[in-house]
């Protein structure tokens, strides 16, 4: 029997073994064949993806840890085009809450789903609460029509949402000027969101994710962007910005800048333009700058500053032992120099004057007379050491240069040399005149503005120290002027005063040059100031443009300047002089 | 010769018990293969469960880091300098003037001190491996180290 079965048991083995060796070879051949790569490449596909991933944006504080600028959860509201029941509703909920386009919606949704088509983003930057209104109605719906079998039954299905970080700003307008704004691609508009837009998003970084949970793989960490530490601080900024706000509906001032430094570091402690921008409906942006408004006023537009720029001609005449305080000028209410006559700002003759009398009553003849005393190539290379016409290098984007006519230049005559020394004819930033300033309120040391106090990036905290910009003056020189400018706010009886507190500060009312010429029913008025005079905590600047209730600055400018130092001196805690001193003393 | 046929005939197995062994290397050989395959597949399971695990866990981290981000911002809103004065003045609290404080010396007061973001921030964790070298070594990798390199002596030491 063994015998007479065991051929089939031979051809059974030898079709199997065939059978086996074929699977073998096919296997083989299929491995080698041009279309195996094919096969791989489509099993790549699904696979994986690759994955960029995007860092958060680095939060802003002001100095004492208030957020300025986060971030918030927004939403990309997707379809899945096999699983829509109902374009039409789609179209519809996504009108009505998120004010998508209906016709692009439904559209978009309508498309047959294929190999190519699978997903299709409808909006994005949805909020958590249009969000929440989409679920609500997908449900309410699914409740309502979940049962009936009708091929056109309203439904939401195949809706996806996927969340990602978005710029919020909690502050709304507070410090936008300084802040500026990120937009929808995540770049950064003006201000520290322009100048440290790269430090502060980071490096996003593209990996790959296997959806095979064999091949996990660990996601390499990706740090947010750097965070900053502004100098600003939030209460006084607030302050800062009311004050200003107000003063344009008494001055009638079209716009305005107040700027409020510590002399001694460079640290701006407030910042205030008009107009100012909701930051969180940074969309709004041509609606509220009207072409040519700049974002920033303080360091993005230049003007002729008028008579606090005497501060700076003093400066280089004391400084260059051309003038004493005591020295003698008298004046006729005329000075001739380069062809050009220089009148008073009330065109009178102010009599026999030494040149505290000079800054007091604020007289062109003198200043241009000193200018010329001093001569032009000493006085443009004290400009030139005050920083006028150069970059201050603050750390904000959108910083202009102003403009400084030099001798040698093909638009300067001799006259300027005139005009400038009460500054006319000569264009500076506020940025630049607080930085020029700072070196008589801080015995000649001249400091960099910055905004940027810490920067904190990678488990790593950077401090930025204060910058000497340079030594224009001595330190004498600068005490004296300050001691000048006090006692002459003190005998005029300034609105400037405020009670308690020795302060140093003047006056600028400058004429707007139009097309066709200078004109003095509009005028830029200003007004800087610093105190307490024996120890500066506070360097305040404060300009009014066009005000229409008064041209002049001591009328307009001067009350603002009290006011900020007012609730400056609160904020600051800052004790009246007499207190301060006595404490002194007493240790 | 016939007496050395016989005495291997009388010592050489049943022909039956040589199939009989044959089937039983047979199955014994099936049944550590099976065994193999099951802890294979065992492994393999709980390292695709992990897998998967460390992938949900992943969003979660993305979602919480969101979380953070929208309650730090919520916080600010409401603590923010308009709504914190708007509560002030609700309660009765107003701006002082100068005019209206009494300066005193206090002994040891320290002045409020700017943000430091550095100590403020909470220690960064260390970096951890998120999968254990069981999962990513191989057999031969696991032998090197078990044989030719011994756990230092001070390891135990070690907080």
């Amino acid at each position: 029997m063994r015998t007479e079965y065991s051929w089939r048991y031979t051809t059974l083995g030898l079709l199997l073994t065939a059978l086996a060796l074929f699977i073998i070879l096919q296997m083989v051949r299929i491995q080698l064949s041009p279309q195996a790569q094919v096969f791989r490449d489509r099993g790549a596909a699904y696979s994986g993806g690759w994955r960029t991933i995007v860092p958060a944006r680095g939060e802003i504080y002001d100095r004492w840890g208030h957020l300025l600028a986060g971030n918030t959860t927004v939403y990309e509201v997707g379809v899945e085009l096999s699983e829509v029941e109902n374009p039409s509703t789609i179209a519809l909920a996504l009108n009505a809450t998120a004010g998508a386009d209906y016709d692009e919606v439904f559209s978009a949704v309508s498309q047959e789903p294929s190999a190519t088509a699978v997903y299709r983003v409808l909006a994005d930057f949805v909020s958590e609460e249009q969000k929440a209104r989409l679920e609500q109605l997908a449900m309410e719906m699914e409740v309502a029509y979940g049962g009936s079998n009708e091929s056109n039954r309203p439904s939401l299905a195949g809706l996806r949402f996927v969340p990602h970080l978005q710029r919020s700003y909690p502050e709304k307008d507070l410090a936008s000027n300084i802040l500026g704004f990120v937009n929808r691609e995540g770049k950064g508009f003006f201000g520290v969101e322009e100048k440290f837009s790269d430090l502060l998003a980071g490096s996003p970084k593209t990996v790959w994710i296997p959806l095979d949970p064999n091949r996990v793989e660990e996601i390499p960490d990706v740090p947010p962007g750097a965070s900053l530490t502004l100098t600003i601080d939030r209460a006084i900024q607030t302050e800062v910005q009311d004050i200003l706000d107000g003063a344009l509906v008494t001055s009638g001032a079209e716009a305005g800048t107040i700027i409020v430094m510590h002399p001694q570091t460079g640290e701006i402690l407030a910042m205030a333009t008009t107009p100012r921008l909701d930051l969180n409906e940074y969309w709004r942006y041509n609606e509220v700058f009207v072409n040519p408004t700049p974002f920033n006023r303080a360091a993005s537009k230049s003007y002729e500053p008028g008579s606090v720029f005497k501060v700076l001609t003093m400066a280089a005449a004391l400084d260059s032992d051309t003038v004493k305080p005591n020295t003698p000028f008298l004046d006729t209410g005329v000075f001739e120099i380069g062809g050009a006559v220089i009148h008073n700002w009330n065109s009178g003759a102010w009599g026999p004057q030494d040149m505290l009398g000079c800054m007091q009553h604020s007289l062109n003849v003198c200043l241009a007379w000193v200018a010329s005393q001093t001569g032009a190539n000493t006085f443009y290379s004290y400009l030139q050491d005050f920083g006028i016409g150069r970059l201050t290098g603050i750390d904000m984007a959108g910083e202009v240069p102003g403009r400084l006519k030099m001798p040698g230049d093909s638009d300067w005559y001799e006259a300027d040399l005139g005009t400038n020394s009460f500054g006319q004819g000569v264009s500076v930033t506020t940025v630049q005149m607080v930085m020029a300033v700072s070196a008589i309120a801080n015995d000649g040391k001249m400091v960099t503005p910055r905004v940027v106090k810490s920067i904190y990036d990678k488990g790593k905290e950077y401090n930025s120290s204060p910058q000497i910009a340079g030594m224009p003056i001595s330190d004498e020189t600068a005490q004296t002027l300050t001691k000048m400018l006090a006692t002459s706010l003190e005998t005029e009886s300034s609105d400037a005063l405020v009670e308690g507190y020795r302060v140093a500060g003047k006056t600028g009312t400058a004429e707007i040059a139009t097309p066709l010429g200078y004109t003095s029913s509009a005028t830029n008025a200003s007004f800087v100031g610093w105190g307490p005079v024996d120890d500066p905590q506070f360097l305040v600047y404060v300009w009014l443009e066009k005000p229409t209730s008064s041209p002049w600055g001591s009328v307009v400018a001067a009350p603002v300047f009290q006011d900020v130092v007012e609730r400056l001196v609160v904020l600051m805690n800052l004790p009246p002089d007499d207190i301060r001193k006595r404490w002194m003393n007493s240790q | 010769m016939e007496s050395v046929q016989r005495f291997t005939h009388a010592y050489s197995q049943a022909p039956w018990r040589k199939q009989l062994q044959l089937i039983g290397l047979f199955l014994l050989g099936l049944i550590i293969v099976a065994l193999v395959a099951g802890i294979y597949l065992n492994v393999t399971a709980r390292a695709a469960t992990i897998g998967r695990s460390i992938q949900g866990l992943r969003f979660d981290i993305e979602e919480l880091e969101r979380g953070n981000a929208d309650r730090e911002s919520q916080l600010a809103v409401l603590t923010s300098n308009l709504e914190m004065q708007k509560r002030a003045e609700d309660l009765g609290f107003y701006s002082v003037d100068s005019g209206e404080i009494v300066y005193v010396v206090v002994p040891g007061y320290i002045e409020r001190q700017p943000l430091d973001l550095d100590a403020s921030a909470t220690t960064p964790l260390p970096r951890i491996q998120t999968l254990s070298p069981e999962y990513t070594q191989s057999l031969f990798d696991w032998i090197r180290e078990r044989v030719f390199e011994p756990a230092s002596p001070l390891a135990e030491g070690r907080p």
